[in-house]
């Protein structure tokens, strides 16, 4: 019986193979909760109910793959370790590897934190993708980060994605991102293009933020097509010589500024 | 067979062959030592108490990379109980770095000093490719003209008495960390990493020093007290960010971060004579801080010259903005005039041209 078993599973495997899957990673789920925290080396795949008790990060050359429907709750936490170098003092997911959010439009990834004392302030830091080759995160829903996605140094495809209650909805340094049909509302800033980023904007709507809808700093060259800006303290703040595309920009308290050439010392 | 032995014999003198020391698994020096010419440090080499390793010019110290628990951090480092004189020159340096032929951040552990209160000095040193680069625990060091570069942490120390001067801390994850010590850095650099310099519990005198294109804070304090003179600080996420510290920070040029230039939250003490300018959301953010901030020319930021997110009202007296204008001057402002909750600024005084 037991070799029968083996035997199956060894064909399996091979039959596997062939097709170009590979057996050996970490399929969590559907049993739950699961608890996740810590480094994910080699290829991990997260569907069903998964509880994040602490900071999470995937390095370079790993794997993580986040199934439609997936609800991840996050518990937050002020004083998280800071080895092996993570960015925030609050929970976060820090990709290094690469991240595949699978959402659906009508079966989304969910960011849920767990809920303790009632507060205005950020309650996890969000999803860091810093030099994250060839990721993904597709209709996810993330409410509360302090950052929803922090872009740094890598071109990420970040699409139907809904931002809420952030401190700052989508930061990008550097890379070019493509950030296409998100939602970012309610928070305190929607977009920030800093450090020479050059990321395509298309179709995002960006509301009712306490601040800024859109920041690109003097040194960015982003593509700003098509974005629905409306109810922020200032719509769209752009160095001068960049093109934009302003009709849906409107019904802010300042719906466009200019940045013009630096004051000289 | 004898084919097979006089090939592999050839072969073997065709490598070229240097001399070297070599210090494999963990070994313990108990007496003085010299180091000259070409050193391997294949595991962990303690300098016991009382003891000093001198390390002359031109010297490499090479490290093998050893991660036994896959945290993608090398063990391999020298352990220094008692002295390390390191003494390099312009014209030949001493080099620390990896054995790897193709070497990462973190490959080996560190220059680790422990409870080593004597005369420690790193002189015309390069420094590459460990996990923190030079890290001392209740111990006194003096760091000179070295550079430290391509490290996760350029240097990091607890308790202890650092003197940095004539230094480049570039393109480390982190520049520099430090916690509970007394720290004076002079004429350096701090460039190209996450957080430039970062630190809690500290008493930090920074002198003529840049920090500058780090992507998220170029200096950071919490619960310190913080000198910063005559330094630029340029280019970083946010410039000068202190929380519950005393400050005085005067004769500086911040200017051109993405953010906020200063960002001061439940802090106190003096700004003065700086020049803010040219940084993103405001020049100053402040989050209920009593400071004085007086002299300064605070002009060209690209949203607010100054944002008072606390609920504390601020006084703020003769600084240049940039306008004399009245309603130029209001606009250069978000307060409790713009929100609710927060406290309102008043500009008692404002310069009418730029002092400096």
């Amino acid at each position: 019986m037991l070799i029968d078993l083996i035997r199956r599973y060894l064909i399996f495997s091979i039959f596997l193979t062939c097709c170009g899957c590979s057996l050996p990673f970490v399929e969590k789920g559907p049993v739950e909760p699961i608890t996740i925290s810590g480094v994910l080396n080699g290829r991990t795949v997260l569907s069903g109910s998964v509880e994040m008790t602490g900071d999470l990060l995937i390095p370079a050359g790993s794997e993580l793959i986040i199934r439609a429907g997936t609800t991840i709750t996050v518990v937050p936490s002020e004083s998280t370790k800071i080895d092996p170098e993570y960015l925030s003092s609050q929970t976060e997911l820090l990709v290094r590897g690469r991240l595949l959010v699978e959402g659906e439009p009508d079966n989304m990834v969910n960011f849920v934190p767990r809920i303790g004392e009632p507060t205005d302030e950020p309650l996890w830091a969000g999803i860091i993708l810093d030099g994250a080759d060839n990721s993904e995160v597709r209709h996810a829903s993330l409410w509360k980060p302090d950052t929803g996605l922090l872009i740094i140094d890598t071109s990420p495809r970040v699409i139907g994605n809904w931002i809420n209650r952030a401190r700052y909805g989508i930061v990008v340094q550097g890379g070019a991102a493509k950030i296409l049909d998100n939602v970012i509302a309610d928070g305190e800033g929607g977009v920030f293009c800093w450090d020479g980023t050059t990321a395509y904007l298309k179709g995002n709507r960006i509301v009712d933020n306490e601040e800024e809808g859109i920041v690109v700093s003097r040194d960015s060259r982003p593509y700003l097509d098509r974005n629905r800006v409306s109810g922020n303290s200032i719509g769209l703040i752009v160095p001068a010589d960049l093109p934009y595309d302003p009709t849906r920009i409107a019904g802010n308290g300042q719906d466009i500024r200019l940045l013009v050439e630096k004051a000289k010392p | 067979m004898r084919c097979l032995l006089l090939a592999s014999l050839l072969l073997l003198l065709s490598i070229p062959v240097r001399a070297e020391t070599v210090y494999r698994d963990e070994q313990t020096l108990w007496q003085d030592t010299v180091w000259q010419g070409d050193v391997l440090v294949d595991g962990i080499l303690t300098v016991a108490p009382g003891v000093t390793l001198e390390i002359r010019p031109g010297t490499t110290v090479r490290f093998t990379r050893n991660d036994s628990n896959g945290d993608r951090i090398g063990e391999h480092e020298l352990f220094i109980q008692g002295i390390l004189q390191a003494h390099g020159t312009g014209e030949e340096p001493i080099l620390f770095t990896s054995a790897e032929s193709e070497p990462h951040p973190g490959d080996w552990g560190a220059i680790n000093m422990m409870a080593s209160n004597g005369e420690n000095l790193l002189e015309h040193c390069r420094i590459e490719y460990g996990y923190r680069g030079f890290h001392a625990h209740f111990a006194s060091a003096r760091l000179a003209e070295s550079t430290f570069r391509y490290n996760r942490r350029g240097a990091q120390f607890q308790e202890s008495t650092v003197d940095i001067v004539d230094c480049r801390f570039v393109d480390n994850f982190n520049g520099l960390q430090f916690r509970d010590s007394t720290v004076t850095i002079s004429r350096s650099l701090v460039s190209g990493g996450y957080w430039g310099i970062r630190c809690v519990y500290t008493t930090l005198h920074l002198f003529d020093t840049e920090v500058t294109d780090n992507m998220i804070n170029g200096v950071n304090l919490r619960d310190s007290e913080v000198t910063v003179q005559r330094c630029r600080i340029a280019h970083n996420r946010r410039g000068l960010y202190l929380q519950r510290t005393q400050s005085d920070v005067s004769d500086n040029t911040i200017e051109s971060n993405s953010e906020h230039g200063i960002f001061l939250e439940d802090s106190d003490g003096s700004i003065a004579r700086n020049r803010v300018a040219g940084n993103g959301r405001a020049g100053f953010r402040v989050i209920d801080s009593p400071v004085s901030i007086v002299d300064n020319n605070i002009v060209g930021n690209d949203e607010y010259g100054l944002i008072n997110d606390g609920e504390s009202d601020l006084d703020i007296r003769g600084n240049w903005w940039g306008t004399s204008d009245v309603e130029a001057l209001q606009a250069l402002l978000r307060d409790g005039r713009d929100r609710s909750g927060v406290g309102i600024v008043r500009l008692l005084d404002p310069l009418s041209e730029a002092r400096f």
